[in-house]
């Protein structure tokens, strides 16, 4: 009886002991890779450990296209952006981050403020990105950039009709606006740059008035707003350029046709400017690689990777120097909202307010 | 006498460092309760907390009921009665357990979207013309059909489990005095499963409650959305820890309340012969009724979703990078098999040394050891982070002893992954097996022990073999589960490491559900053999 109480205890430490090994073989695996790499790293050492909320299949095949050119091997944690933040946090100073790199500005500026980020200084980096797409404090850098523009259906709407975001809330578009749900945080930084600009007031008469004039509650992503449209629900539409751009390239010959369509409109030309967001990215500021940190990010701010991001994502490059895609310059030049793009995660918490104030559900 | 306490002390003992194990990261959420109010909180309470509250409810409540509903009828058909395709339908009504909602949610809106295919269908090829919006399942009713459908398996399998093994002397008395089969289902049937049905539909509802991408995609907001909205978006996680605090409140209602609702009821083997149910043989239009049932039901939760995620497999096979699909695929398994196993062993002490020691204190132990099941997985993740940081802290001594340049080693492995699991679906083991206990009750226990054989002893010669259906079938629903897990396995993988479920997510997640189909597939295909084959090794019992 003993034998069978020792053999069950016994078996469960085992397993216990297996999981741990396993683990802690693959772990003492990477210990001996950073071992070794730590004796290179007198000279240099040849990792970055990324922490990344973007999860496209090319930004995977940028980074390694980054190893083979620099040797300097990539590690990626892919998650949802607050999450990793939360987890950057918690693991303090002995977190293995070099790099934290988003899809929206409201993250970086948090990440900023959580005190998460150092400041980077790189000749490359201040010519590849434009002052207006990075931190005051240099703590960040933009690498891509979406416009949150208005599609319309072609046939019911005139673009002589179009004109602002706030013009949406006239009483002409009542029962014709989709958007998507309020958690959405390109919503969130929408309104945050109408809080920015307008203030407070304007920026909460805007929301309601768009609630008001929903064609149905927010529901589903950015593509479901532009199918809405082509199946009569609503006739405008708030959404990226950068969903608009994957529906005409689609695999399925139905989104493409939805995406045909309908028409692309950069709102407030003549006054504030269209709405952009970026990606970026930012050094944690006890990143252990640091120097490998800054080389990816200027490796991905250089025109090579940013025509990348372009032509298969449709992303605006931030580079001035990088060519965009035809599709991209297809839907012309436009005018950009010309605030300091920190403000939006500055107003972000302010925003979500807003939405749960006017029902914006 | 001693003795006996000398041998309790060492399985007690066990037992009770499991459960501060598991119990331990729930402590920082606990503490979540006391902080004080601050203004975020009451914004929530002003503007949102009614409507999360009420769609929460909704949700739990209907998805409940509808659960119940298909899972004991079919169960019931399939545990009494033979008809064609009745040994197909008695593993494959399990498969849909093997979709991850969130995929059910985009796959149905898929099906059914502007440009799904049936309304291409219909516009392109029949040419009729049709309001857009009456195919919107993208609201309440529709987020409970894809519960529904996703989860009534839950209630199915044990339910099934219990009836096939269980109840063949009391249903064959029913009929012997002569009752229809409704009788027998309403007086019989589900009187004596009505464990089996509380302790499925308490799963159903966990899962329900904790569920985020549903609920995400198709703007509905219940509890799990306001948690993440108010952590993510108003950056306040300890106005969000309150929430999910609040939600534990309301968890350990319902948990008291399936105690209550089993009642003090045990039915146990009350003969030594454990056989199973006679099956009676339908003819004619109630066998057509029977198929027609099991395959309508198969179809919706799992035939016409596959057959989506298949088509767009091909459409985008090779737009996509496939080569390292073996990796995501060992990962899975692997990660989920150890952990399932593990699981199931904590069980099995935990689950014993409940039913040896019938006291309140024990109840209350193990049911805080299940407490896990009902905080959303990224809550539950920071708190598995926080401790697993602290050990490293205290264990850097002996990191900077054995030459180590890192003071995080622990929580950058897969160790912290897996402890995860355990406190998360230590629920859905345990379930299986505490019914298993209960089905076997102590008779043969006392009997082995009054025989003189030690408890151990008795445990592994006359409790672990009749309880291999509780084993097998738990361990099913955990690796399954664990496959298709998110927000657990995106925050604390370790670098570099991706599993079919993360992928699958990432694309969904960018809008890219055709690109998602394929890791998808993979975990359906993964889980629907773990189904067959443990179904086979079912079989191969006995009893």
């Amino acid at each position: 009886m003993k034998k069978l109480f020792a053999f069950l205890v016994l078996s469960t430490l085992l397993l216990l002991a297996a999981c741990g090994d396993s683990s802690s073989k693959t772990q003492k695996d990477s210990e001996e890779k950073t071992d070794s790499s730590k004796e290179v790293s007198k000279e240099e050492s040849k990792e970055v450990n990324l922490y990344t909320s973007r999860h496209y299949d090319v930004d995977d095949a940028l980074y390694k296209e980054f190893e083979k050119e620099t040797g300097i091997k990539v590690n990626v944690i892919k998650g949802e952006p607050d999450e990793l933040l939360e987890r950057i946090k918690r693991e303090g100073d002995a977190t293995k981050a070099d790099l934290f790199l988003t899809a929206d500005v409201a993250r970086l500026f948090r990440a900023k403020e959580d005190g998460l980020l150092q400041a980077v200084s790189s000749d490359t980096l201040s010519k590849q990105v434009p002052e207006k797409f990075q931190d005051t404090d240099q703590m960040w850098y933009g690498l891509t950039k979406r416009a949150r523009v208005i599609v319309y259906n072609k046939e019911t709407v005139k673009p002589e009709e179009l004109s602002t975001y706030e013009a949406l809330t006239e009483a002409q578009w009542k029962n014709r606006v989709l958007i998507r749900g309020a958690e959405n945080v390109y919503n969130q930084s929408l309104l945050a740059s109408f809080i920015e600009i307008n203030g407070e007031e304007k920026a909460k008469e805007w929301a309601s008035g768009l609630v008001a004039n929903f064609a149905r509650d927010p529901e589903g992503g950015d593509r479901d707003q532009a199918k809405a449209i082509t199946a009569g629900i609503g006739d405008v539409a708030i959404m990226n350029t950068y969903y608009y751009g994957q529906m005409l390239n689609s695999t399925d010959a139905e989104e493409v046709k939805v995406a045909e369509s309908l028409g692309v409109f950069f709102p407030n030309q003549d006054t504030t400017g269209t709405h952009v967001n970026i990606s970026g990215a930012g050094v944690i500021n006890t990143s252990k690689n640091k120097e490998n940190a800054v080389k990816l990010l200027e490796y991905l701010s250089a025109p090579a990777a940013q025509t990348v991001f372009a032509e298969t994502n449709f992303e605006y490059p931030v580079n001035p120097e990088a060519a965009s895609s035809e599709l991209l310059k297809s839907w012309g030049e436009f005018k950009e909202q010309d605030i300091p793009l920190s403000t939006l995660g500055d107003h972000n918490s302010k925003a979500v307010m807003i939405f749960n104030e006017v029902g914006w559900k | 006498m001693r003795k006996f306490f000398s041998k309790m002390n060492t399985w007690s003992f066990l037992a009770l460092c499991i459960i501060l194990f598991l119990v331990g990261p729930n402590i920082t959420i606990i503490e979540g309760l006391f902080t004080p109010e601050n203004e975020n909180w009451a914004h929530i309470k002003e503007y949102i907390l009614a409507d999360f509250i009420r769609a929460s409810f909704l949700l739990v409540f209907f998805t409940g009921i509808l659960t119940i509903v298909l899972g004991t009828s079919l169960a019931w058909l399939i545990a009494q009665y033979d008809f064609p395709l009745r040994s197909f339908y008695k593993w494959a009504l399990i498969l849909p357990l093997s979709i991850p909602p969130f995929i059910a949610a985009y796959t149905y809106h898929g099906i059914l979207n502007y440009t799904g295919v049936v309304q291409t269908t219909l516009r392109n090829k029949l040419d009729v013309k049709v309001n857009a919006a009456y195919f919107d399942i993208m609201n309440m009713p529709g987020a409970i059909f894809i519960y529904t459908m996703v989860l009534f398996p839950y209630v199915y399998t044990i339910v099934r489990v219990f009836l096939s093994q269980q109840s063949a002397t009391l249903i064959e008395s029913a009929r012997m005095l002569g009752k229809g089969p409704f009788k027998i289902f309403f007086q019989v049937v589900v009187p004596i499963s009505r464990a089996a049905i509380v302790g499925g539909a308490s799963l159903v509802i966990l899962e329900v409650l904790n569920d985020y991408g549903v609920v995400k995609y198709f703007g509905i907001q219940t509890f799990s959305t306001a948690i993440f909205q108010t952590w993510f978006a108003l950056g306040d996680i300890d106005s969000s820890l309150k929430l999910a605090a609040s939600l534990m409140g309301f968890v350990i209602i319902i948990l008291i309340l399936e105690k209550v609702l089993r009642g003090r009821k045990q039915f146990s083997y009350a003969s030594t012969k454990i056989r199973p149910l006679k099956l009676v043989t339908l003819r004619g239009g109630k066998a057509g009724f029977a198929t027609f049932y099991c395959t309508i039901i198969f179809s919706l939760s799992f035939l016409i979703p596959v057959i989506q995620l298949i088509d767009w497999f091909i459409l985008t096979f090779g737009h996509i990078p496939f080569q390292d699909f073996f990796i995501y695929v060992k990962n899975s398994t692997i990660v989920a098999a150890i952990s399932a196993t593990i699981i199931i062993v904590f069980a099995l002490i935990v689950g014993n040394f409940n039913r040896l020691f019938q006291g309140r204190i024990t109840k209350v132990l193990t049911r805080l050891s299940i407490l896990g099941y009902s905080i959303p997985g990224a809550v539950i993740a920071v708190a598995i982070v926080t401790a697993f940081i602290q050990l490293d802290e205290w264990l850097t001594p002996l990191y900077v002893k054995l030459g180590l340049d890192s003071t995080l080693v622990l929580s950058v492995s897969l160790v912290m992954l897996i402890t995860a699991y355990l406190v998360r679906f230590f629920a859905i083991g345990f379930n299986s097996i505490e019914a298993g206990y209960e089905k076997i009750g102590t008779n043969f226990r006392d009997a082995s022990r009054l025989l003189g054989s030690g408890i151990t002893k008795t445990f592994f010669k006359v409790d672990v073999p009749m309880m291999k259906g509780a084993i097998i079938s738990g361990f099913i629903l955990v690796f399954i589960d664990i496959m298709k897990e998110i927000p657990l396995t995106l925050i604390l993988r370790p670098f570099n490491f991706d599993t079919l479920a993360t992928k699958a997510f990432q694309y969904a997640s960018d809008e890219k559900i055709m690109e998602a189909s394929q890791a998808s597939l993979f975990i359906i295909v993964i889980s629907a053999i773990a189904i067959f084959i443990f179904n086979k090794l079912l079989e191969k019992e006995p009893s």
